[in-house]
């Protein structure tokens, strides 16, 4: 009579056990998943993750974009709330409800262009997953990659190993001392397009950059939701065109010169919030 | 089999679990989690005439066993409504109860009246208590004289089942509750969120940019269990009970409160399948007990 402990009702809502839990540090987990029977995500896609173990707190799943896809799907979690201290407790086996995958991932790429991706810490998520995704169908990507401090910096090892990799550092205890829009100015010329996702003021300044330039940039956009599926309407995204947008649904990837940066300033990062 | 039909007026559920506005969207993105045309119904989230883009981010924040909202009423507007929701909704079946909401009687009235032409919409629901929009909301829940003249005014220009929606914060819930029906509403709504606030202590300042929101979820539910309870002692009309229900169990206990449906709002954010859940929850419980729901509707009371 509980919700939940019952069978899935549908390709985008299944419960699947954990496999497997790597911590990075205190702080980042990725957790894979084992879900044979789901659909497959794309990069840039998110999920609703909850478990009925959380009883009435923490209240709402929590969105969280793919680091991987396929039928072992894998997210990365930064503990910075309630929710995420249980994701990052959470044992194999365990089981979760996930609502998935939802929401527009990445725009196809510019087979003529070189891809840029920016990522601002646990950004590096939906950004990782776009780059293998390149490497497959033979692009070049470079990854800007900044975190406040080394260990802020989770899978930048296997970045490394994948692509070309830029990293920085606000304490500069590695890579250039300083904010990953010093190292992006040199790539903002033709021939280049733009993928990022991290802090909101961060993606705002490498938006305004790639527009002077010139240069396609993509976002991902992460905003506190409750839902995921556009009916809570909570995900609110000013636009250029007046209005809002929802990052659920008309996102979380969209392209940057759509949004009103001027309005955003409250969005945060969500990959992982809370 | 039990039966788990109930009557609101005229109106025949064919189960007594509903989803709540604004919790639902217009019952269409709901489909491909389950077929929604098994619920007692829906209702719509809050229809204006005109559409509206809602209130600036950030609009929700968790709070314990809770979260606060203010969406700020943000609709397609009740054209698009009717034009590219409704036809859906009728093909699949799916027993509507248009929430409308406006900021004027004349608005109240032209939007009943709009809706009056148009098939396969089972009932309105008033929303005279959101709390998150400057003018137009509350005020007419939170005052007796308001609500029951609101409520005269829709009642003139529609032949459907009228439900009103009550805020937490009328003064005299009991008093606005009657007034209603004494105007001829043929069920009263209740509860809808209470106002909250929660501060970020790291930016010192709201969570939310209207300020205050809306409490809903499991925080307020009994809340809403006192609230239903009072009314169904007061009313000759049905109550439809509403506040924080996330099991089976959480909305049999508003039937045996004495509410004759209930809906399911915060609860389809966690689980998108929740009201269905409920559905079969609420079967299992009266099929074990050889009840059917007519006979828990106020049970608790006896």
């Amino acid at each position: 009579m509980h919700a939940g402990h019952q069978q899935p009702t549908s390709h985008r809502h299944v419960d699947a056990p954990l496999l497997r839990r790597e911590s990075i540090g205190d702080s980042y987990h990725v957790l894979t998943f084992d879900l044979p029977s789901g659909k497959l995500a794309r990069p840039g896609q998110f999920t609703m993750v909850r478990s009925d173990d959380w009883g009435h707190a923490p209240l709402l799943p929590r969105p969280m974009s793919y680091l991987s896809g396929g039928t072992t799907p894998s997210m990365l979690v930064k503990v910075c709330g309630e929710g995420t201290l249980r994701l990052g407790r959470a044992e194999p086996g365990d089981v979760f409800s996930l609502v998935g995958p939802l929401g527009n991932g990445w725009r196809a790429h510019d087979p003529t262009k070189r891809q840029v991706l920016v990522a601002g810490g646990v950004g590096i998520a939906p950004l990782l997953f776009l780059a293998r995704d390149l490497i497959t169908s033979g692009a070049n990507p470079v990854l800007i990659y900044g975190g406040r401090s080394a260990r802020d910096l989770p899978l930048s090892e296997d970045v490394a190993e994948l692509c070309e990799l830029e990293v920085t550092t606000d304490d500069g205890s590695r890579g250039h001392h300083g904010r990953v829009t010093e190292l992006l100015s040199r790539w903002l010329r033709p021939g280049f397009e733009v993928f990022t996702c991290g802090p909101d003021r961060m993606m705002a300044k490498v938006a305004a950059m790639a527009l002077a330039a010139n240069v396609p940039c993509e976002v991902s956009l992460e905003t506190p939701m409750a839902c995921g599926f556009g009916v809570c309407l909570g995900c609110a995204v000013p636009i250029q065109a007046g209005g809002y947008l929802y990052a659920c649904v008309d996102g979380p990837c969209m392209d940057a010169s759509r949004i009103a940066w001027d309005r955003a300033e409250p969005l945060v990062q969500l990959a992982g919030k809370g | 089999m039990t039966s788990q039909q109930v009557k609101i007026g005229s109106l025949e559920l064919k189960n007594p679990i509903l989803t709540a506005s604004g919790c639902f969207g217009y019952g269409l993105e709901f489909g491909e989690f389950f077929d929604v045309a098994e619920l007692g119904g829906i209702c719509t989230k809050g229809l204006s005439l005109e559409p509206r883009v809602g209130n600036p981010a950030d609009r929700i924040c968790e709070t314990p066993a809770g979260m606060l909202n203010a969406i700020g009423l943000a609709n397609v507007g009740v054209e698009v409504f009717c034009r590219d929701k409704l036809p859906l909704l009728r093909e699949r079946g799916i027993t509507v109860i248009a929430n409308i909401f406006a900021t004027s009687l004349d608005d109240f009235i032209a939007l009943a009246e709009r809706l009056e032409s148009e098939e396969g919409i089972h009932a309105i629901e008033l929303n005279v208590s959101c709390p998150n929009v400057s003018h137009g909301g509350i005020e007419f829940g939170r005052d007796v004289k308001l609500a029951a003249q609101v409520t005269a005014s829709v009642r003139r220009v529609t032949r459907r089942p009228l439900w009103v929606k009550m805020s937490p914060e009328a003064g005299d819930l009991v008093g606005v509750a009657r007034a209603c029906e004494d105007e001829g509403a043929d069920a009263i709504t209740a509860i809808n969120t209470i106002r909250g606030m929660a501060i970020d202590i790291d930016k010192m300042r709201p969570k939310l940019a209207n300020r205050t929101g809306g409490l809903s979820g499991p925080a307020i539910r009994p809340i809403a269990v006192r609230m239903v309870w009072d009314l169904a002692s007061a009313l000759k009309i049905p109550v439809v009970g509403i506040g924080g229900i996330t099991t089976a169990r959480d909305a049999i206990e508003f039937l045996l409160a004495g509410a004759t449906a209930v809906q399911i709002g915060t609860a389809s954010f966690r689980d998108p399948s929740a009201a269905r859940r409920i559905v079969d929850g609420v079967r299992e419980y009266c099929e074990q007990r050889s009840l059917s729901v007519e006979e828990l509707v106020g049970r608790a009371r006896q």
